[in-house]
């Protein structure tokens, strides 16, 4: 709740005069059984004067209630949407401070339910929180005491009533509860089946199991019916229950206004009004029910937003310190590295030094710790023991800005936002001119089908840039990691979707352009990295050789075994 | 118009069976109605009963003479009247809540044996995203709706027709006036529900670009921090956000302010039965308790009469979303079926060739993919078809175990047309191994035995060992009884397709077709996919979309296909002798020094 309080604060004049719409919206519907009540009396005592007059004051009321009403919706509204806008908004600016290390730990589809689905929660809460939760217990205490006033005599009435029901209803969702668990758990493996069934359609084609797959997905499926009809059953119950026991309550008053009708002539005028206070006693337990559920949910969502504006980022970067220009050389130091959670090592004592321009290979078996060596150049993790350098200081003492225009990182699974193909380049080199995207576009060999699209630079990028195969999605990659022509540029087997022959290119005219550039090359196949001046051979976290292709081939037996396999290739010539 | 018919219909289809049901909870429902309209007449009798004992026991004379005799008669028969509508209330939401959970298992069941018997095309057209939308959130709120709309609506025209009879039957000036700010609420919330609407899809419109926005930059977030966007990111965030602030805004007050209308709306209009009939009462030459009946009546019935309406409102969006999630559930159900042939000759075996004849094949009418593909094949060889992207190859995989048929020219094992054959027999006789494999939730052991599943532990054993996969399963605590899922996977994507490969070995196929996986393999799971791939080549007719020199080097055939038509077919040595599209291709990958 602590979360919600400084948005809530923002909001205080709305949250007031939603409060204060509230106030009269439930002093409206109170009053008018009273009114009722005093109409009734003018009629018994042929009062036509009185009929009027309060008649009258009932449209007002009416009236009031309306205009109320709307106002209260307005301004919850108002409330709702600015805290929900201004907690996400807080809660988008808070993930990205942190370091990826932190944004693995959530998982990315983790944090985006968190700012989908959850501030929709919060939002619905604080909604429901200023119509309802302040009108219930107001309707519930203010219905309670006039019904009190009006006939004092029968309190317990009125106790007995909420008693039976309040009892119903914890004997119900004690229930209940357990068969909403067991729904969502036949609901999550309905939906399994259905996805797994969907994506291997093929194969489940392919292995004539068509009746197999429908006997599985019926049973989950009937078992998923045969729970939501048992929820069903008990709605069925509790309803009726909760109305009759309203019902035999009134019927319990009116006989007893009848037993004491001469000691108390008046109550058979506060009768109608007596029984509309019993059902606005019986709306306002049911609500409250409800909005207690309701609430328990909301709570959970904002324990879960919490959970993401108390996680400090893991990694800090130094704010004074010039944003300088470094030179390209990097050097490992002892570096030992774990991920989080994780009980081995993924790098194990790594220690190599690359001097700036050159080109460096890195291979390995898939697990051997590529990836996570070159994410350390980028300062993606920081490592456990020892020290990582770029251009002879430690990247731990290197302001954000340095690293990021300094090192460049292009992924194997390249990712470009949606927007245009210069919105993407001009991001990382907010000057970029045309020719400069055109230079860029050059090296990676994107020039070529990029001038092909009928809008150039321009043209759109697609969500998840589906609208571009996935090698012209390395190449946009490349050209986008090269356009600032960084010191460093690392490609994470960034050209694996390109043909031999455009990946031959791309490092010629990296070599020719940028030539005071190291390029750290990522690599399954041996012939990318070929031309390297240095090749770091990685098995199972540790650095078992460096050197060039020559001298590797003789020398390294995992390199050897690694080559053997890739070697085939030429066999058959 | 047309929706709202479709709608109609389905939903009518399913209640078919439920005609009882709903007979018997129409029963229920009507008695309930009378019920509820009929006792507040008992409480009005009460009241004047009461009225004229207070007026008999007022006046010594006639004092001895009163007596609750009539008043606790009618009090005990309003009793039982709620005992009674309470009674048949519950049978009848027992009916509904029976009706809306079987009716939706009838449907997702129905939708999944569809998704079964429909050609594979639907899927390759449509995003699974979207078909599985079907059974999340469609059937979701159709069950919703039916669950809580079914009872409502039918209570709200029950109630709705039954309190316009009682009023009428008890004061027609004072039910006219009751029924008289009837159309101003109408066009109210016809008016809100409309603004509601746009300003509600809009809403959504928004909302969902925006969630479209930051999935792609979470997802994204590597890009961002090795980049340094942040602050770019969370600037273009804000844009969006303000944007849902504003649409959003509108679209709660809208939704929102209905309930709320029309709930005043109810009270004004109570206020005003109140007001007309306190007047009327008096004015009158009714008796005061008789007045005073009429008044307590009609508040009842006035405050009753506006509860239908509006219920109906606000159920209003719950069936919009229903109509359309029957209308997309029958989009499913009204696509074509797989054509299985009537008595199709079973297969046993190809005893001497696979033939394409002039095959000619489109996905989508008039953009032709195959233009004219003929080849033969004999029993035992292995054929690797080579081709650059988009050339035809999965195709060609597609049509030989019928995923879809040819548009002219025919493909024949041993002189039949693979259409003449059972379909299921076709396909038990057609093994293939897919790039990227699906695995079942289940054990290992079930997901080897895919195919058949009555298959013993020794012969999965057996698969695996064939697959090379048989080692590492061991090596897992729980070997082969290890649960795996598509999501949740031990294996790395070459293992993966080892699995498929056994899964395939298993069930022995005469005719074998493979695709072979192309990226993130490191050498040494690709040395051993090479294994298990020659393993199960062996002896078989097989189709191979080859990436690898080796698997390539290894064929009897190689067909080479570029643009739908096959430009050069033969042995590796003798293309590398044509010097043509086969060699080029096959040098450009030797850049080996």
């Amino acid at each position: 709740m602590k979360v919600l309080v400084p948005y809530l604060k923002r909001y205080r004049k709305d949250g007031v005069f939603a409060t204060l719409s509230v106030l009269v919206l439930v002093f409206a519907t109170l009053w008018q059984p009273r009114l009722l009540q005093v109409v009734m009396e003018a009629i018994l005592k042929n009062d036509k004067h009185a009929v009027l007059v309060n008649g009258i004051w009932l449209l007002v009321l009416a009236a009031v209630g309306i205009v109320a009403g709307i106002l209260n919706t307005v301004y919850s509204a108002r409330v709702a949407l600015g805290v929900a806008t201004d907690l996400r908004a807080d809660l988008y600016a808070k993930v990205q401070t942190l370091a990826y290390a932190d944004i693995e730990k959530f998982s990315a589809s983790n944090l985006v339910v968190r700012m989908t689905n959850d501030i929709n929660q919060v939002q619905q809460i604080v909604m429901a929180f200023f119509q309802q939760v302040t009108r219930i217990p107001l309707l519930f205490l203010g219905a309670f005491a006039l019904a009190l006033t009006t006939m004092p005599e029968q309190w317990w009435v009125i106790i007995a009533m909420m008693v039976i029901i309040i009892g119903v209803s914890l004997v119900a969702f004690r229930r209940m509860g357990k068969y909403f668990a067991q729904t969502q758990m036949d609901i999550e493996k309905v939906n399994t089946l259905a996805r797994e069934n969907l994506m291997g359609i093929r194969v489940v084609k392919s292995f004539v199991q068509e009746p197999t797959e429908i006997k599985k997905f019926s049973a989950a499926s009937d078992r998923l019916t045969d729970v939501t009809a048992r929820i069903g059953y008990l709605f069925a119950v509790l309803m009726p229950a909760f109305f009759m026991t309203a019902n035999l309550a009134i019927g319990v008053s009116v006989f007893l206004v009848g037993q004491s009708i001469t000691v108390h002539p008046t109550y058979l005028a506060a009768i109608t009004s007596f029984i509309s206070y019993l059902n606005q006693i019986l709306f306002a337990v049911i609500n409250g029910g409800f909005m207690l559920t309701f609430a328990s949910r909301a709570l959970v969502s904002l324990g879960r937003l919490r959970e993401v504006f108390d996680t400090q980022p893991s990694m800090a970067y130094p704010t004074t310190g010039e944003v300088a220009d470094l030179p390209g050389d990097i050097t490992f130091d002892h570096v030992t590295f774990t991920y989080p959670g994780d009980a081995a090592p993924t790098l194990k004592d790594v220690s190599f030094s690359v001097k700036a321009g050159q080109m460096v290979g890195i291979v390995g078996a898939t697990g051997s710790g590529k990836t996570t060596l070159a994410q350390l150049i980028a300062r993606l993790y920081d490592p456990d023991t020892g020290t990582v350098r770029i251009g002879g200081v430690d990247v731990r003492d290197l302001p954000e800005k340095t690293i990021r225009n300094t090192v460049a990182y292009v992924l194997q699974r390249s990712t470009l936002f949606s927007g245009t193909i210069a919105g993407n380049l001009k991001q990382v080199q907010p000057s970029a001119t045309l020719p400069r995207m055109q230079w860029a576009a050059g090296i990676a060999q994107a020039a070529e089908f990029i001038d092909l699209l009928p809008d150039a630079y321009d043209a759109p990028v697609e969500e998840r840039s589906a609208n571009f195969s996935g090698g012209q999605k390395q190449r946009l990659s490349i050209t986008r990691g090269v356009i600032a022509d960084p010191e460093i540029l690392i490609l994470d087997d960034a050209t694996s979707a390109l043909d031999a022959r455009s990946e031959k290119l791309v490092q010629e005219a990296l070599d020719r352009e940028l030539t005071s550039t190291t390029v750290v090359c990522i690599a399954e196949k041996i012939s990318s990295i070929l031309r390297a001046d240095e090749i770091l051979v990685l098995d199972d976290g540790a650095l078992v050789g460096v050197g060039t292709h020559h001298e590797l081939v003789r020398n390294n037996p995992v390199y050897q075994e690694i080559y053997a396999t890739q070697k085939a290739r030429e066999e058959g010539i | 118009m047309k929706d709202l018919k479709n709608a109609g219909r389905y939903y009518a289809h399913y209640f078919k069976k439920y005609r009882l049901g709903f007979l018997v909870a129409s029963l229920m429902i009507a008695f309930s109605t009378w019920c509820i309209v009929v006792a507040p007449t008992y409480l009005g009798e009460a009241v004047k009963e009461l009225t004229s004992y207070l007026q008999l026991w007022g006046n010594p004379a006639t004092r001895a003479t009163a007596n609750f005799d009539a008043f606790h008669r009618t009090l005990i028969i309003y009793i039982l009247l709620y005992v009674g509508d309470a009674s048949t209330i519950f049978i009848a939401s027992l009916i509904f809540a029976r009706i809306s959970a079987f009716a939706t298992g009838t449907m997702r069941i129905g939708l999944f044996r569809k998704m079964q018997r429909m050609r594979v095309q639907y899927f390759d057209r449509h995003s699974d995203g979207d078909i599985l939308a079907r059974y999340t959130s469609d059937l979701d709120n159709i069950f919703n709706a039916m669950n809580q709309a079914l009872l409502e609506v039918f209570l709200a025209v029950a109630q709705f027709v039954g309190i316009l009879i009682m009023m009428f039957r008890e004061n027609t000036t004072l039910a006219w006036v009751t029924m008289a700010s009837t159309p101003i609420a109408l066009i109210v919330a016809a008016f809100v529900m409309k603004k509601a609407g746009t300003t509600v899809d809009r809403q959504q419109d928004d909302i969902g670009r925006l969630n479209g926005y930051i999935n792609e930059q979470i997802t994204g977030q590597k890009v961002i921090i090795t980049n340094g966007l942040q602050q770019d990111s969370v600037r273009g965030f804000q844009g969006y956000n303000e944007t849902v602030r504003k649409s959003a805004l509108s679209g709660q007050i809208w939704s929102g302010i209905l309930n709320p209308l029309m709930q005043g709306m109810s009270l004004l209009n109570l206020a005003i039965v109140i007001f007309v009939g306190s007047w009327l009462a008096l004015s009158g030459t009714m008796s005061q308790g008789a007045a005073l009946a009429l008044v307590v009546v009609f508040v009842n019935y006035a405050s009753q009469y506006y509860q239908p309406i509006i219920s109906l409102t606000s159920l209003y969006g719950m069936i919009q979303l229903a109509i359309t999630g029957a209308r997309r559930i029958d989009e499913v159900r009204s696509q074509p079926d797989e054509t299985r042939p009537v008595n199709g000759k079973d297969l046993t075996g190809i005893d001497h060739d696979l033939v394409l004849d002039d095959v000619h094949f489109s996905y989508l009418p008039g953009k032709e993919i195959l233009h004219g593909v003929s080849l033969q094949v004999a029993k035992g060889e292995m054929v690797a078809l080579v081709g650059p992207t988009g050339s035809g190859k999965t195709t060609v995989m597609n049509l030989l175990n019928r995923f879809y048929d040819v548009d002219s020219g025919a493909i024949l094992f041993d002189g039949t047309d693979v259409r003449e054959f059972d379909l299921t027999a076709l396909r038990a006789h057609v093994g293939i191994v897919l790039q990227d494999p699906q695995l079942f939730t289940g054990t290992i052991a079930d997901n080897i035995r895919y195919g058949d599943p009555e298959a013993s532990m020794a012969r999965v054993i057996d698969a695996a060992k064939q697959a090379n996969i048989h080692e590492f399963i061991e090596s897992l605590p729980e070997g082969y009884e290890t649960t795996v899922s598509d999501e949740q996977s031990v294996f790395s994507a070459g293992q993966k397709q080892l699995m498929s490969i056994a899964r395939t070995i298993l069930t022995d196929p005469q005719l074998l077709i493979l695709d072979e996986a192309t990226s993130n393999v490191d050498t040494v799971t690709e040395a051993k996919i090479q294994a298990a791939m020659d393993n199960v080549i062996a002896g078989r007719t097989s189709f191979v979309i080859a990436h690898r020199l080796k698997t390539i080097l290894n064929a009897d055939k190689i067909i080479v296909l570029k643009d739908g038509t096959i430009i050069e077919e033969g042995s590796h040595d003798a293309l590398l002798k044509e010097n043509g599209f086969y060699a080029e291709l096959y040098h450009n990958q030797m850049v080996f020094e």
